[in-house]
C-alpha cells in the first residue's frame, strides 16, 4: 500500500514533465511522431453550449410568410459594456439594454440623455468584442481578485469620480490604445500550471496573467442569453454574435470581423486574436463548427480603416490567393459592412474618379491609429475589391471577394445612431456632445483641456482654427449616422433571415430605410413593370441580388430594378447601376449608370446621367424643397456595352435627395453656421448586393504567377 | 488609502507594493530610493487634492459625477437579484401586469394600390367605382404586394405610415374602402378578417413574463433601498418658484 502512494508521488512530476516535453515538442516540433502528443489536447473553443432557456410556446398569430419576401432592416455590429473599450469609453448599457432599445424602447445614453429609435429595427446582434470579453469590468471592480493585480491598476482609476467625465477622454483614448497596443498581456512563467492547462485546453489567453477565464465565460454567457431571451420569431430576430477584431502585426491594418451564429448553440468561449490574429484560422474554427452543426457568417467591417490589407492581392502570409483560399473565404464570409458610424467603403475618389458620388463619408485614416495614420485606398474598399476578385479568377486564383452589402453602426453605447439629426455617434462620453466630435466650437477651458492632453499623451495637435472659432479636430467629424443592415427574407425569423445572409440577398443603407429590389436574367423584359406579378415573375424568371447568372449565348442580360423610399426620410432621387468588368488582360473597369429617374425625367444617353431634379436644402433650418423626388423608382434596363465574353457585376445604388449631414443639424441647433471645411449636406443611400455575370465557357485559359496565357479556340 | 474625518492619510502596505509593481512593469527593475519617494509623494498629492476638492464640493457640481455614481450604486444593488422566480411568484406578477401582453389586433386584407407618380387619388375613385359597377380597371403593383395575411397593427405602420394606418384602423371589415391615402400614392382596401386582440394565457408567454420579472425584480432592489434611505433625508423646494 505504502509503496504505491510512493510510486504515485514519484509519478505525478514525471507526468508533469512529460506534459511540459508535450508542450515544448508542439510548440518547436511539428513532426508527425511528436504530434502524437497533441491527442492529449482538447479544444476549448469548439465545446458546444445550447443557451437557449425553455422551448418557446408562444401562440402569439405570426404573420404569414411572404415567398416574395420582405425587407427587414436591422443591426449587426452593436457594443455593449461587456466590450473592453466600450467599459473605457463610461458605457454600461448591457446586452438586455440594447435588445430593448432595438425593439423602440429608450435608453440612457452614458453623458445623460436618453437614445431612442424613431421606429424600432426587425432584428439586432450584439457583438462584443470578443479579446478580454468581460474583463474590463473586473479589472476595475476593487472586489474581484483578478483586480488587484499590477496591471489591472490603472482601470482603478478609471472609476475614481473624477475620471468618470467628458475631461477624461485623454486618458481613456490612452487606455484604449494600450489594451489594442498588448501591454495588458503578460503571461505568467513558462512553467506555470496555468501555462499548462491553456496548451491542453487549446485556450492561450488562460496563459495570460491579465485573464480570468470564468469572468470571461460569463460574459460571454450573457450576450448569448440575452439574445435569446429577445428573440421573438416572427417578430423580432436576435443573433448570438460577437466581434473578432484582429489587425496586421505592424502597420495595424483593421482586419476585424463579426461573427454571427444561426441558431440558440455556441461555443462555450468566442473565438479571438488571443486564439489567432490570421482571419484565415477564424474561418478554420468557423468550419469546424459547421461540422459540428453550429453555422456562422463572419462580417468585416471598415475595409476603409484596414491600410489596403482588408482585400489583399495575397494572403495574411504573403502567399498567392488560390482557389482553397477564395472557396474558405467565400464560405466563411458571404457578407461585408460596406457602411458605419466610422464611414463608408464603397468606393474612394482615387479609386473611382469618374464616380461623381464616390466622395462620400470617407475616413482615411487606420482605426484606432494613434497618431492618426493615414490608410491606403487600394485594397480598402469594396468596389474594388469585386473588381480584384474578377483579376484573380482570370488568373484562376478563384474569386475570395464574391461578398454581398450590409451596412450597420458599430456603436459603442448598445444603441445604433441612424438619425443625422438626432445623432450622438458611438464612442460614449468621447464623442457624445457637439463640441467633443467638432460640430460646434470649443469653449476656451476645453481648448486648453485638449491641448493639454495631447501634449501629455505625445500626440498633434488636435484642434483647428475656423472662421467661429477653435474646434475639435480629433477624427470624429468623418464620423456618421450610418448604416443599416437590410435582408429578403420570407419571415422575421432567424431561419429565414440567416439563409439570406448565406444567399448575400442583402442591401445597405446609410440608415435611411430605403428598399430595393434587383433582378438580372434574360427573360425580364417580357414582365409588365406594371404587373401585380411583377415579383413573383422577375424570381422565377431571373437570379437576384447575390446570385450568379451565368452566360446564354450572346443573348444580353436584363435587368429589373425596383426602389421605395423610407417614409421617414427624403423622396427618392435616382436609381444607378454600377457594372464592373475585367477586360482581355485581365484588368478591371468600372462605370455608373443612371436608370431611372425622379419626376419622369429623362436619363441622357451619352452621358448616362439624370438631369437635376432641383431639389434643395435650406441651410439655415434644414428643410427641403417640397414636392421634388420620387416615392417609388422602378425600371428594366439593359446594359447598353454588354459583351457575352466578359465577366462582370452589376449592383444598384439609390440616392434619396440631398438632406443636412448630422454636423449641420448639430451646428444649427447650437446657433452655429455649420463648419466650411466639412461637407453640409448628404444624400442618403442604398446599395444592393451585386449581381455577377459569368459568361458562357470561356476561350481565354490564363495560368497564374509568370506562366504563360494559352488563348484556345473552343468553336475549331 | 483611508480618509479620517480629520486630516490623516493612511497608506497600505499593499498599495505601496502595487505601485511598486507597476513601476517595475513598465520601467523593468526596482526603483531607487528617490523614486519610491516621488512615487508615494504623487499618490500623496492626489489623495490631498481629491479630499479637498470634495471639500470644497467641486463633486457637487458635476451632473456627470452625480450621475453615474447614481448609476453605479444602481447596479451594485441590481446585481444582488439571482434567483429562480418560483411559478406562484410569476403568477402573481402577470395577474398584476396582464395589460403588458396584450396581444394586438391583427389583420388580414388585400388592396389596389395607386402611385403618386401617377394621379393616384383621382385613378383610385374611379377604380372604387369600377369595383361596385364590376368592370375593369388598372392598379398599380405594390412594393410589398397586394394581400397581407395576420398583419399586425404595428406592421401596418411600418409598412405604409402613420396617415394610412390611422385611418385603416376605423375601416369596416367585408367592404371595399374609400381611398386612403400613403406615403407612396392611394389605397382602396378590402379587410377579410379581423383577429381581434387578446390577453394571453401566462403559459404563451410566459419566458417574457420571466424576463420582465426578473427585470422588475432589479429595479425593485433599488427602489426599495431608495424608500429605505429616503426617510432620512429632508427635501426643500421653494414652493415659489416662476419658470
Amino acid at each position: 500500500m505504502k509503496s504505491i502512494f510512493i510510486k504515485l508521488l514519484i509519478a505525478l512530476p514525471v507526468i508533469y514533465i512529460a506534459l511540459f516535453a508535450g508542450l515544448w515538442s508542439s510548440v518547436t516540433d511539428s513532426r508527425p511522431v511528436l504530434s502524437i502528443l497533441d491527442m492529449m489536447r482538447s479544444d476549448s473553443a469548439t465545446e458546444i453550449i445550447d443557451f437557449s432557456s425553455d422551448e418557446e410556446k408562444s401562440s402569439k398569430p405570426k404573420p404569414k410568410p411572404n415567398k416574395d419576401r420582405n425587407p427587414y432592416y436591422g443591426d449587426l455590429h452593436v457594443h455593449t459594456k461587456h466590450s473592453f473599450d466600450a467599459y473605457i469609453f463610461g458605457v454600461t448599457a448591457t446586452p438586455n439594454d440594447a435588445y430593448r432599445y432595438a425593439k423602440g424602447d429608450g435608453i440612457m445614453h452614458p453623458m445623460g440623455y436618453e437614445m431612442k429609435l424613431q421606429e424600432p429595427l426587425d432584428f439586432y446582434s450584439v457583438t462584443d468584442h470578443g479579446f478580454f470579453m468581460g474583463m474590463l469590468n473586473a479589472w476595475s471592480d476593487t472586489t474581484t481578485d483578478i483586480s488587484q493585480k499590477d496591471f489591472a491598476k490603472p482601470f482603478h482609476d478609471l472609476n475614481r469620480i473624477e475620471n468618470l467625465t467628458t475631461e477624461s477622454a485623454g486618458p481613456r483614448s490612452a487606455l484604449f490604445s494600450e489594451i489594442l497596443g498588448g501591454t495588458v498581456t503578460q503571461t505568467y512563467s513558462d512553467l506555470s500550471p496555468n501555462v499548462l492547462k491553456a496548451w491542453l485546453t487549446k485556450n492561450t489567453q488562460a496563459a495570460l496573467k491579465s485573464f480570468d477565464y470564468k469572468i470571461h465565460k460569463s460574459a460571454w454567457e450573457d450576450v448569448a442569453r440575452a439574445a435569446n431571451e429577445h428573440n421573438d420569431p416572427g417578430h423580432f430576430t436576435t443573433f448570438i454574435g460577437y466581434e473578432f477584431t484582429t489587425s496586421t502585426n505592424i502597420e495595424g491594418g483593421n482586419l476585424h470581423r463579426n461573427v454571427i451564429f444561426n441558431s440558440s448553440k455556441a461555443p462555450i468561449r468566442p473565438w479571438t486574436r488571443i486564439d489567432s490574429i490570421n482571419p484565415e484560422d477564424l474561418w478554420t474554427w468557423q468550419d469546424k463548427l459547421r461540422d459540428k452543426g453550429v453555422d456562422t457568417v463572419s462580417i468585416p467591417h471598415n475595409p476603409n480603416g484596414s491600410n489596403g490589407q482588408m482585400f489583399e492581392m495575397e494572403t495574411f502570409y504573403s502567399d498567392p490567393i488560390n482557389r482553397e483560399y477564395a472557396e474558405k473565404r467565400m464560405r466563411n464570409e458571404p457578407l461585408v459592412e460596406v457602411t458605419q458610424v466610422k464611414g463608408t467603403s464603397e468606393t474612394h475618389p482615387l479609386l473611382s474618379p469618374d464616380d461623381e458620388w464616390a466622395d462620400f463619408e470617407i475616413m482615411d485614416v487606420r482605426v484606432g491609429s494613434r497618431p492618426p495614420t493615414f490608410s491606403r485606398p487600394y485594397g480598402s474598399y469594396v468596389r474594388e475589391a469585386y473588381l480584384n476578385g474578377l483579376t484573380l479568377e482570370f488568373t484562376k486564383q478563384g474569386n475570395p471577394y464574391k461578398f454581398g452589402l450590409i451596412g450597420s453602426s458599430d456603436t459603442h453605447t448598445g444603441a445604433g445612431a441612424f438619425d443625422e439629426s438626432n445623432y450622438w455617434s458611438k464612442v460614449g462620453i468621447l464623442d457624445g456632445d457637439p463640441e467633443n466630435r467638432g460640430s460646434s466650437p470649443l469653449t476656451q477651458e476645453n481648448i486648453q483641456r485638449m491641448d493639454d492632453y495631447m501634449r501629455a499623451f505625445n500626440q498633434p495637435r488636435s484642434t483647428v482654427s475656423l472662421e467661429q472659432g477653435e474646434y475639435a479636430n480629433t477624427g470624429f467629424t468623418q464620423w456618421g449616422a450610418s448604416g443599416l443592415a437590410a435582408v429578403w427574407a420570407e419571415e422575421n425569423t432567424r431561419d429565414s433571415i440567416f439563409k439570406a445572409f448565406k444567399r448575400k440577398e442583402t442591401f445597405a443603407t446609410t440608415g435611411t430605410r430605403i428598399a430595393v429590389r434587383f433582378f438580372g436574367g434574360y427573360n425580364l423584359s417580357s414582365i409588365d413593370l406594371n404587373s401585380e406579378m411583377l415579383v413573383s415573375q422577375a424570381y422565377q424568371n431571373g437570379v437576384t441580388m447575390g446570385s450568379d447568372l451565368v452566360g446564354d449565348g450572346d443573348k444580353a442580360p436584363e435587368f429589373i430594378v425596383w426602389a421605395q423610399r423610407d417614409k421617414n426620410g427624403a423622396p427618392l432621387q435616382r436609381v444607378q447601376i454600377i457594372k464592373g468588368w475585367s477586360d482581355a488582360s485581365g484588368r478591371g473597369h468600372e462605370k455608373v449608370f443612371d436608370v431611372v429617374c425622379s419626376d419622369g425625367l429623362q436619363v441622357d444617353p451619352v452621358t448616362n446621367r439624370c438631369p437635376d431634379n432641383g431639389a434643395k436644402v435650406n441651410i439655415n433650418d434644414c428643410s427641403i424643397t417640397k414636392n421634388v423626388g420620387s416615392a417609388e423608382l422602378k425600371a428594366s434596363w439593359v446594359d447598353p456595352e454588354f459583351d457575352n465574353e466578359t465577366k462582370s457585376f452589376y449592383y444598384a445604388r439609390v440616392l434619396e435627395n440631398p438632406t443636412c449631414r448630422w454636423s449641420t443639424w448639430d451646428a444649427i441647433s447650437r446657433g452655429f453656421k455649420p463648419r466650411e471645411d466639412l461637407h453640409d449636406t448628404i444624400q442618403e443611400r442604398a446599395w444592393s448586393s451585386p449581381i455577377w455575370y459569368i459568361p458562357p465557357a470561356s476561350d481565354v485559359d490564363v495560368v497564374p504567377l509568370g506562366g504563360t496565357v494559352r488563348m484556345i479556340n473552343l468553336s475549331t | 488609502m483611508n480618509a479620517d474625518k480629520d486630516k490623516s492619510i493612511f497608506i497600505s502596505d499593499q498599495e505601496i507594493l502595487s505601485l511598486i509593481s507597476a513601476w517595475k512593469s513598465q520601467v523593468g527593475r526596482d526603483p531607487s530610493n528617490d523614486e519610491l519617494a516621488r512615487i508615494i509623494n504623487n499618490l500623496v498629492d492626489e489623495e490631498i487634492l481629491y479630499r479637498e476638492a470634495l471639500l470644497l464640493g467641486l463633486d457637487q457640481e458635476d451632473t456627470i459625477i452625480k450621475r453615474r455614481l447614481a448609476q453605479k450604486i444602481s447596479f451594485l444593488k441590481e446585481e444582488s437579484i439571482l434567483e429562480i422566480p418560483s411559478a406562484k411568484e410569476l403568477n402573481k406578477y402577470y395577474e398584476n401586469n396582464k395589460d403588458k401582453y396584450f396581444i394586438e389586433s391583427s389583420f388580414t386584407f388585400t388592396h389596389y394600390y395607386f402611385s403618386e407618380n401617377n394621379n393616384s387619388l383621382e385613378r383610385s375613385q374611379q377604380a372604387l367605382k369600377a369595383l361596385q359597377e364590376n368592370s375593369t380597371f388598372k392598379s398599380d403593383p405594390f412594393y410589398l404586394g397586394k394581400a397581407f395575411a395576420n398583419e399586425p397593427y404595428r406592421n401596418i405602420e411600418s409598412n405604409f405610415g402613420i396617415e394610412f394606418a390611422t385611418n385603416f384602423i376605423n375601416l369596416a371589415p367585408q367592404k371595399w374602402s374609400k381611398p386612403i391615402r400613403s406615403t407612396y400614392g392611394h389605397h382602396i382596401v378590402y379587410i377579410n378578417s379581423i383577429n381581434p386582440g387578446y390577453i394571453p394565457e401566462i403559459e404563451e408567454v410566459l419566458r417574457q413574463v420571466e424576463v420582465d420579472f426578473l427585470q422588475m425584480k432589479r429595479e425593485q432592489a433599488v427602489k426599495g433601498f431608495l424608500n429605505n434611505i429616503r426617510s432620512e433625508y429632508t427635501i426643500f423646494i421653494n414652493p415659489d418658484l416662476k419658470f
